[in-house]
């Protein structure tokens, strides 16, 4: 049997073409804390550096035998080109992640830097994309924000929530401008050359929207985004998911990812076998908590529920137990020696 | 003294304009109730936390989501602000408790934790609210500081959970009594056992939830004269 290499692998599944095996990837970060130790660098160095970030990501999949790599890993790095600043704990103990410390108090004052897509750390996401990408050796990934949860790290998340009611019109406007924002970037990404682009639309499963409101509030900016992007590109959704599968489907990505709290089997069969499924295990529980025993059977339950490759349901948490990791690979090159619904096998 | 009558018009009122989110009829109602003689104690927990208790059902229902629950709760404070500064401190009003309430360092999300405060505020707490992205330590010293009996802890995010398990260690170590509630999407009961907490929620309509089944609760205690 012919052995692909990681990129051709990831980059055949995602155009629906035969692979030798299911990918082990991620369309949210997959930096663990082996390869930050590898560095000798505190976690909260790793976001502000090129070569960091470019290191840790090609560490983590040259240890655990990753196919793809991804990066930047926090959530802060357009809003704080946008003018919102960002905590970077560098004092603190342990993993933290960067957050944005201010935001703007409504929709009305939302005041974007205009030169923002060069500003702040957006240059260094951008060379540690072109390092990974001229490496060569893994599958790269790239990510956005979805424009409502983008939004909700600029401005006040009950404003939007509340405002759906009460200033509708306020509220399309600055959705507006959070897609015109994910759209630019996005595309920046692409152009550097990553294998694989991913919205991630995180706080908008049904834990907080409605069907309806998902319908009037998300579809219509991942619409306008969908149709921007070049193939592949990829949807992934936070929380509850099973009432808005539908509604996802018709958002024009090429695959959808879920996390957790989505029933599988169920969503496999309203979305049909000619949709790339993607997920769905719990990153904190499975790599990190359950011991490594249990892996096998929680990845083998994710690729029997239908997935086309196994995702962790959000970014893995960095403080892995290594040796479940390990199952985890393992397992996904045995029992993805399968076809999956919409990818066959060579 | 407000006949039984107008009683039931002016807290179907209060109940209604929570679950319609009308703040203007909540304040209105609100204000009636104090010039009519109403306790506001009465106001607050069989007029407002009944509402929010219908919201809750509708929430179970999946009627209604949590902007719906943050517009109704909007529309419980605004009766709050007005009845609260007439609750009688004699009678055994309320719960007698405070708590020290934020979301964890590294995290800024806070709606699950605002639901939370809103239940204790309705309870008659005093609410100690730290607000959010709340250094670890700080927890711990305005536990001491205040001698409150329950700290609730938020995380929305699972890179910032961890940072519960190192507060509930410096809070028990000084005070074991303290009870802890953590709440946030990436909490489940294992996480909350494994860290050593009293209670948990999991998400922001969870914690709704779980707030107003501690309301209907609280509710019941009153009503039994417990």
């Amino acid at each position: 049997m012919a052995t692909m290499t990681p990129k051709e692998r990831v980059q055949k599944l995602l155009r629906r073409e035969p692979v030798d095996t299911m990918p082990v990837f991620s369309g949210m970060g997959m930096v663990t804390v082996q390869a930050i130790e590898k560095m000798g660098i505190p976690f909260a160095s790793v976001h502000g550096s090129a070569e960091n970030l470019a290191k840790s990501a090609s560490y983590s999949a040259d240890i655990f035998g990753f196919d793809s790599v991804i990066v930047p890993y926090d959530m802060c790095t357009i809003p704080e080109a946008m003018g919102r600043g960002c905590s970077t704990y560098a004092d603190a103990e342990g993993i933290l992640y960067p957050t944005v410390p201010t935001k703007w108090e409504n929709v009305d004052a939302v005041d974007i830097n205009p030169d923002w897509a060069t500003k702040a750390r957006m240059p260094v996401v951008e060379d540690a994309l072109k390092m990974l990408v001229s490496e060569g050796k893994y599958a790269v990934g790239g990510w956005v924000l979805g424009p409502f949860t983008l939004g909700g790290q600029v401005i006040e998340l009950d404003l939007l929530l509340k405002g759906i009611k009460k200033e509708a019109d306020k509220v399309a406007a600055f959705m507006e401008k959070m897609t015109k924002v994910v759209i630019n970037v996005a595309k920046r990404y692409q152009d550097l050359g990553v294998d694989y682009m991913t919205i991630r639309e995180m706080g908008s499963g049904t834990d907080l929207l409605s069907p309806r409101m998902w319908k009037q509030l998300i579809q219509p900016y991942l619409q306008q985004i969908f149709a921007e992007l070049k193939s592949p590109k990829i949807l992934h959704i936070c929380g509850g998911t099973d009432l808005i599968v539908g509604l996802m489907n018709e958002c024009g990505a090429d695959a959808l990812s879920f996390d957790q709290k989505n029933n599988l089997v169920e969503t496999r069969k309203k979305i049909g076998n000619d949709m790339l499924l993607l997920g769905n295990f719990d990153p904190y529980g499975t790599l990190c908590q359950k011991e490594a025993s249990e892996v096998p059977a929680i990845i083998e339950g994710c690729i029997n529920d239908g997935v086309d490759a196994v995702w962790p349901g959000c970014d893995i948490w960095p403080d892995v137990k290594p040796e479940n990791v390990k199952a985890w690979v393992r397992t996904v090159r045995e029992a993805g020696k399968k076809p999956t619904p919409a990818v066959g096998r060579i | 003294m407000v006949s039984e009558e107008r009683r039931a018009e002016i807290l179907k009122n209060l109940s209604e304009g929570v679950v319609e989110y009308q703040e203007d009829q909540v304040k209105e109602y609100s204000n009636l109730a104090l010039e009519e003689g109403l306790d506001a104690y009465d106001a607050i927990m069989n007029g407002l936390a009944a509402g929010m208790e219908i919201v809750g059902d509708l929430y179970d229902r999946q009627e209604y989501f949590v902007p719906e629950i943050l517009m109704c709760a909007d529309a419980l404070y605004a009766g709050l602000d007005i009845l609260k500064p007439h609750l009688k401190i004699d009678t055994g009003s309320g719960m007698k408790g405070q708590v020290v309430i934020g979301t964890v360092q590294g995290d800024v999300h806070d709606i699950g934790k605002n639901l939370i405060k809103m239940m204790f505020d309705v309870g008659g707490f005093t609410v100690h609210d730290l607000g959010r992205d709340v250094p670890l330590e700080k927890f711990a010293e305005e536990q001491l500081r205040t001698d409150s009996e329950i700290v609730a802890l938020s995380a929305m995010m699972t890179t910032t959970m961890m940072g519960m398990k190192k507060v509930i260690a410096m809070i028990k170590e000084k005070n074991p009594d303290v009870a802890i509630m953590l709440g946030g999407a990436p909490v489940t009961k294992d996480v909350a056992n494994l860290f050593g907490a009293d209670g948990y929620a999991e998400s922001a309509g969870n914690a709704v939830q779980e707030a107003i089944k501690m309301i209907g609760q609280l509710r019941k205690l009153k009503e039994t004269g417990a």
